[in-house]
């Protein structure tokens, strides 16, 4: 008897704690890498096909909600949810459509990783054009903020796109290309989810090369001019990265920069194209680990990371094999701290003057704690309405350990605004897809389109069907 | 309770504990702050565990050490259904307050169970044998569960820990099977 009573008690009980357990998750927190903005959503809609994806939207012309799109959600100001909205998870939806090897084209559902991509095309010797350094991210992301990479032959992601599809708030479904739709095109690319879902994309390849690594110290004022004779005008240059130290002893002073030089002998291409996959990161992960908390530790990692930087020097590596780097040893977890990223472009010939201002600035604010920045080339693209070169540009990505307290942000937004403030005095720019520290006067300053991006948007989307973070913080 | 009912439940109980102690770390991560809150956590916990053994050890004898082993396995059971719903550091306390109650009751009847069951002369030979089927339990309970995890959220870990528990308790309250040794 006794027994029995037990037992329909504890199944009352469990039945009460699974119920109270999904309803707290069926208003999900979501948040993005930056870890600042956790947030209770409506709801998580998995994008399981193009049928979904259209009731999806069809449903929230009808009920009123407003919807957000999220792939791998590095974008870290917010730009894939906003409170009360239904966030579309893109990952389900990646399936590769059509690949035309000859052709050097594939169409891939948006929710697809470049990891897929280069699963898929490397067989066939082929490769991507532009894209992150890293092959995490999801396609449909990837063109909504129209990131760049190593690749210094082609401009920004714009440059590589042949068309794509995209499910408008309205809930029809039209073809965008520079021909077809065209007006669309500038706005979609770099529009941070705001005019609607892109279903898939096509994009241009190009060949998969053998590449040898040159890898060289330099200081910082002797930076433009090499890039400029070296590189530049070297057409066997392929790809480059730069790193300048974020060590005291050697803050923003020393450099050392890496050239992907098309091999010689293009044969050798079979004993390197095999694609990398994940190492073991511990070594790594521990450097910077100690760099997160000491000035030596930022020292050690310096001259680790240069020293086997150089070492690498004339080793060969493919170019799918450039673009994969890891990022295992990044993941940072802590539930007070987190890891932001901010990315300044800066015209070419201003590099020098650029990086004394920085120094200036940062010798000051001696609690920043800045970890590392890493220097790429991207050519001036005017094609996407929000484009961040203006004209030929190195792009510094700086790398930030910060608190997550309100005053804690509040400090870095000083910092970070004052940052962007000496970048735009040397004619240069900020990278949209990161937290909203920029003031609104900054933003018009770097994108002076911004206002007939906003006018688009709302041309396109009257009902404020799709919106995030990022249009509700800075639209006019 | 015979000595085989008696295994039985503790190697459960000893799954169950090894499943949700190495995760439920995750859980104080997602809900507390900073290092002080772990140490306040555990220390809360074994404090009330202190507090509570000359109480229990008294109980024991009164009550019989199978009523004390029935309470702490269903006291569990019930316990570990709050834990998915945990949202702030304050709730973790209460639950290790009750838990520190729990702990002293299994610590110290299963000690007593043992004592008066063992042969004194081969009391070593037996408490290697027991301690040996309820850790083997435990170590395959926290490989396990450690894949487990992967596929199942950690909200997932502490129910099924729950119903473990609960086959614990039903083990020992089922009437006594037929053996020599009773408690």
């Amino acid at each position: 008897m006794k027994k029995g009573l037990f037992v329909c008690f504890y199944v009352a009980l469990f039945t009460a704690s699974v119920y109270l357990y999904s309803y707290i998750y069926s208003d999900p927190t979501v948040e993005d890498a930056g870890h600042l903005l956790p947030v209770r959503v409506k709801e998580i809609k998995q994008a399981d096909g193009e049928k979904v994806l259209k009731k999806i939207v069809q449903d929230a012309n009808r009920t009123g909600s407003q919807l957000s799109i999220a792939g791998m959600q590095h974008s870290q100001g917010g730009q894939t949810y906003y409170p009360g909205s239904v966030m579309i998870n893109m990952k389900p939806f990646n399936k590769i459509i059509h690949f035309q090897p000859e052709k050097r084209l594939i169409t891939v559902q948006s929710g697809a990783t470049w990891d897929d991509i280069q699963r898929h095309i490397n067989p066939y010797g082929l490769a991507v054009k532009v894209m992150q350094s890293q092959n995490i991210f999801t396609i449909g992301g990837s063109l909504s903020v129209n990131v760049h990479g190593r690749d210094i032959r082609h401009e920004s992601l714009i440059d590589t796109v042949e068309s794509f599809r995209l499910l408008k708030p309205d809930g029809t479904i039209v073809l965008v290309s520079r021909n077809e739709n065209e007006e669309l095109f500038p706005y979609v690319i770099g529009g941070y989810g705001l005019f609607g879902i892109i279903l898939d994309v096509t994009l241009s390849l190009t060949e998969d090369k053998l590449y040898q690594k040159e890898t060289k110290e330099l200081d910082y004022r002797a930076y433009t001019r090499y890039f400029q004779q070296q590189v530049k005008e070297n057409t066997a240059v392929k790809m480059h990265l730069a790193r300048i130290s974020v060590a005291p002893d050697s803050f923003l002073r020393e450099m050392y920069v890496t050239d992907y030089v098309e091999a010689e002998n293009q044969k050798l291409l079979k004993n390197e194209n095999t694609l990398k996959e994940d190492r073991i990161v511990a070594l790594p992960k521990l450097f910077l680990g100690l760099s997160r908390y000491s000035g030596w530790g930022k020292d050690l990692f310096w001259d680790v990371q240069k020293q086997y930087a150089l070492e690498e020097n004339g080793s060969f590596e493919s170019r799918n094999n450039v673009m994969r780097s890891e990022t295992d040893f990044m993941n940072y977890e802590s539930s007070t701290r987190t890891e932001i990223l901010q990315e300044y472009f800066v015209p070419v010939a201003e590099f020098s003057a650029y990086i004394d201002d920085m120094r200036n600035l940062l010798e000051k604010e001696k609690e920043f704690n800045l970890l590392n920045i890493t220097i790429r080339y991207v050519e001036k693209s005017d094609q996407a309405v929000l484009s961040y070169a203006k004209e030929d540009m190195f792009a510094l990505v700086l790398l930030i350990n910060q608190g997550k307290s309100a005053q804690e942000v509040e400090k870095s937004k000083d910092v970070i605004q004052d940052m962007i403030d000496v970048t735009l005095d040397h004619g240069g720019s900020y990278y949209l897809p990161y937290y909203s520290f920029p003031s609104e006067e900054q933003l018009e300053k770097a994108y002076p389109r911004i206002e007939a991006f906003f006018k688009k948007k709302q041309e396109v989307d009257p009902q404020k069907r799709f919106t995030n973070y990022f249009y509700e913080e800075y639209q006019q | 309770m015979s000595y085989r009912q008696f295994v039985m439940s503790q190697s459960l109980i000893l799954m169950a504990g090894s499943m949700i102690f190495p995760f439920y770390v995750l859980l104080l991560r997602n809900v507390g702050d900073s290092y002080a809150q772990f140490g306040w956590a555990y220390g809360l916990f074994t404090l009330t565990s202190a507090l509570m053994y000359p109480v229990v050890g008294k109980a024991a004898d009164r009550l019989g050490d199978r009523q004390l082993l029935l309470f702490y396995s269903m006291g569990m059971a019930v316990l570990l259904l709050f834990f998915p719903l945990v949202t702030s550091v304050w709730q973790v306390y209460g639950l290790q307050v009750c838990m520190g109650v729990l702990g002293a009751i299994q610590k110290n009847t299963e000690k007593a169970a043992l004592a008066r069951t063992a042969n004194h002369k081969q009391a070593g030979a037996d408490m290697g044998r027991y301690h040996f089927w309820t850790s083997i339990a435990a170590a395959t309970a926290v490989i396990v569960t450690g894949y487990l995890v992967d596929f199942l959220t950690i909200a997932t870990i502490f129910y099924l820990a729950s119903l473990m528990y609960v086959m614990s308790g039903l083990i020992v309250w089922k009437k006594q099977e037929n053996s020599s040794i009773s408690f």
